[in-house]
């Protein structure tokens, strides 16, 4: 997938004026946490069910080359063709030369991150297979060759006219219409007619079992099922750290992903594929390949502060509590990925140096990692992140700002490592701020941090610092200080 | 019990009287607490930014100035959590410092956290007549699992109403260096927070955090003016 999260602060800037956004966001922050507590709250006991489903993912991480041998022999075992991708032109090429030895004229899709970011639908078409998205949000941001505006909601945003206006363009609907079970009932025909002729369907996948070789999909339209139960042929493409020990663990991963995902206890429809269909059985795909994709995850498994991000099980509960995310939407991360996993997901993917503002971004407020079931620590990856690109900054071709910036910071530190140079700074700084001080408040200052100022006043420096009113303190109580 | 105040350098420079009002509110208690002239910033501005050898200095004049210390408490939690909670990963490759500012974890408080679950006090025979709300600070409910003492001090006012504002949890949109690198999107979210607070009803927003309250303050006194919001020490203080 192409990426633009060097238009960070220019789309979030956009974003923040776009009123249906606004509306949108502010219904997604307060309705899916409070959706996300309701659905917890069904277990005897939530604390113990996030527990299980962190340890389960910190444990399926931590084991996960021997995991990923044991589930490609389990599946190898039942029929299943298992094709290793190093990156995306490796994945790509693959599915494509699947589709093309079979002659496949059009595949469906079942929504899935993982063949986003390697930019899989965009391959095969250029290779002459055409691709159509079958979730109703995909199917619309593919229409309307949108980014995901949230990791699960791809086009929670989209207002209906425009999805009626492009429906009709494609010939979905004859006749305009905004209301959206009308909508739905289209894209549902319209989609029926792909899978009626399917010869090959491509799937994502949530959770794969190690133990038995089954991957498992969780899905709310059915959409998957249909991609996955009407070709002959079936590829499932599976980012490398999905994968977990035992069925026991999947299923709780499946109970974990829906609550803290839509809130619901077990989404619509959740389909598990043991291998093609066997001599005497009735349906299912005659073949079925799964794609393993590395695509720089064994170097973030090898990186002992990133590896942690491959617990994250794709439920988006981190966006639907991030302040920022809730102001900005998912556009600006530019990516794939979005909110707080794609803030410390898309920097490994696309290189430190080339996300700054995705980990900059952030006040570390912590209300990612708070809820996390798979027990990611967002702020801890930010803070990281931050200090690896201060190092890549500082070392052989630092530019100007970043050789500014570090200058700064170690005046800053040599200053806060002695009292006395301490002291003077404040001595030194009180007039040159005060200058700009009206009434006790700074409204603005000439230059420096002066966007504080937007839309908040700051209070002027008091005439006598703590530290100065120090011994007057102590002389009126009679106490000695240190 | 021997109390050292950790003055941050926003409290110092900024809000001295946030200072002396925890110094009073502390005398009160019947402590003595002492000052060390020689303390400066925590160092957690560097520490955000990713200048983690020039936060490591900062961090080190700090266990020099506290180390001894039989209890720190401090107006601030964000910067308790820097030391609490980033001061041993910050370290974790110099056994000496590491082991020092592991030690020094286990005996810095943030305020209310010491007047309620170390001194056992929730009356600190404050009373006032109106009507108040709590913003309750990340770095304070998340970094510290702090958020039942501040509102059981508010509660112990007399003649206080305590309401809760809507998104009481959520970030204010300070962030430090967020603020002026992310300007318009830190006004959304303090914009938010200010409007939660007007339609709360409340004549004063309490908060235990320096930063969110020169964020939030300067805020509603730059777009709601006589709107109020304040420092718990400074409330609890004033009104004692």
């Amino acid at each position: 997938m192409h990426s633009r999260v060097d238009k960070f602060v220019e789309t979030a800037r956009r974003e923040l004026k776009v009123e249906l956004s606004q509306a949108f966001l502010l219904m997604l922050s307060l309705g899916a946490p409070i959706m996300r507590q309701i659905g917890l709250s069904s277990f005897p006991d939530p604390a113990a069910a996030e527990a299980y489903s962190r340890a389960v993912r910190a444990e399926a991480v931590d084991r996960l080359p021997e995991l990923l041998e044991e589930f490609e022999r389990n599946a190898t075992a039942r029929g299943v063709q298992v094709i290793w991708a190093r990156d995306a032109a490796e994945a790509n090429s693959a599915i494509l030369d699947i589709a093309q030895r079979r002659g496949i004229r059009y595949v469906t899709k079942g929504k899935s991150l993982v063949t986003e970011e390697i930019g899989l639908n965009e391959h095969l078409v250029e290779g002459g297979v055409e691709v159509f998205e079958t979730d109703l949000g995909e199917v619309i941001t593919q229409l309307l060759s949108l980014p995901p505006f949230h990791l699960v909601g791809p086009a929670l945003n989209v207002p209906p006219e425009e999805i009626s206006a492009v429906f009709l363009k494609k010939g979905i609907i004859s006749e305009p219409t905004t209301v959206p079970v009308e909508l739905g009932k289209a894209a549902r025909a319209y989609l029926r007619e792909k899978f009626r002729h399917l010869d090959m369907g491509i799937v994502g996948v949530n959770v794969a079992v190690a133990e038995t070789g089954t991957f498992i999909n969780v899905e709310n339209e059915g959409n998957i099922r249909l991609t996955k139960s009407s070709p002959k042929t079936l590829v499932a493409v599976m980012s490398l750290e999905k994968v977990v020990p035992t069925m026991a663990d999947a299923l709780h991963l499946v109970r974990m992903v829906c609550r803290n995902c839509t809130g619901q206890k077990l989404s619509s429809y959740v389909s598990m594929d043991t291998g093609p269909k066997k001599t005497g059985e009735i349906d299912g795909p005659e073949e079925v390949f799964i794609v393993i994709v590395d695509n720089g995850r064994s170097e973030i498994y090898r990186d002992p502060q990133a590896r942690q991000i491959l617990r994250c099980i794709r439920c988006g509960a981190c966006a639907n509590v991030c302040p920022v995310y809730a102001k900005i939407g998912g556009y600006p991360y530019g990516f794939a990925y979005t909110g707080p996993m794609g803030q410390v997901m898309n920097p490994l993917l696309l290189g430190i140096e080339a996300c700054s503002d995705l980990y900059r971004a952030c006040t570390l407020c912590g209300a990612c990692s708070k809820i996390c079931p798979a027990g990611v620590d967002h702020p801890s990856l930010i803070l990281e992140y931050r200090a690896r690109e201060i190092r890549l900054k500082n070392g052989g071709s630092a530019d100007f700002r970043s050789r500014a910036g570090k200058a700064l910071a170690s005046l800053l530190s040599m200053v806060m490592g002695s009292s006395l140079l301490w002291r003077l700074g404040v001595k030194c700084a009180r007039p040159v701020l005060n200058r700009f001080a009206r009434g006790g408040y700074i409204s603005g200052i000439p230059t420096g941090p002066q966007a504080w100022f937007g839309c908040r006043d700051l209070r002027a420096m008091p005439a006598r610092t703590f530290h100065e009113q120090w011994q007057d303190l102590q002389a009126g109580s009679g106490r000695e200080a240190s | 019990m021997k109390v050292s105040l950790f003055i941050p350098c926003t409290v110092d420079l900024m809000m001295p009287e946030i200072g002396t009002d925890v110094f009073r509110l502390l005398k009160r208690l019947g402590m003595s607490p002492v000052y060390h002239r020689g303390q400066t910033c925590c160092g957690q501005p560097l520490f955000n930014a990713g200048y983690r050898d020039q936060a490591k200095r900062a961090a080190k004049h700090f266990i020099e100035v506290f180390g001894n210390d039989e209890r720190v408490v401090s107006p601030a939690g964000s910067c308790v959590t820097m030391v609490k909670h980033h001061y041993p990963e910050l370290l974790s490759d110099e056994p000496h410092w590491h082991s020092r500012a592991v030690e020094l974890a286990g005996r810095i408080l943030e305020l209310s956290q010491f007047v309620v679950d170390t001194l056992g006090v929730t009356d600190v025979g404050a009373s006032f007549e109106g009507k108040v709300t709590y913003h309750e600070s990340c770095h304070i409910l998340r970094g510290l699992g702090v958020s039942d003492q501040p509102k059981k001090l508010i509660a112990s006012v007399k003649g206080v109403q305590y309401v809760e504002m809507n998104s009481a949890t959520a970030c204010c949109g300070f962030g430090g260096e967020f603020s002026v690198a992310y300007p318009e999107i830190s006004e959304a979210m303090v914009k938010d927070k200010a409007g939660n607070f007007l339609s709360s009803g409340a004549d004063v927003l309490l908060l235990s955090e320096p930063g969110c309250l020169l964020n939030i303050g300067g805020y509603l006194h730059r777009n709601h003016p006589g709107k109020k919001a304040m420092h718990l020490a400074s409330f609890l203080a004033e009104n004692a």
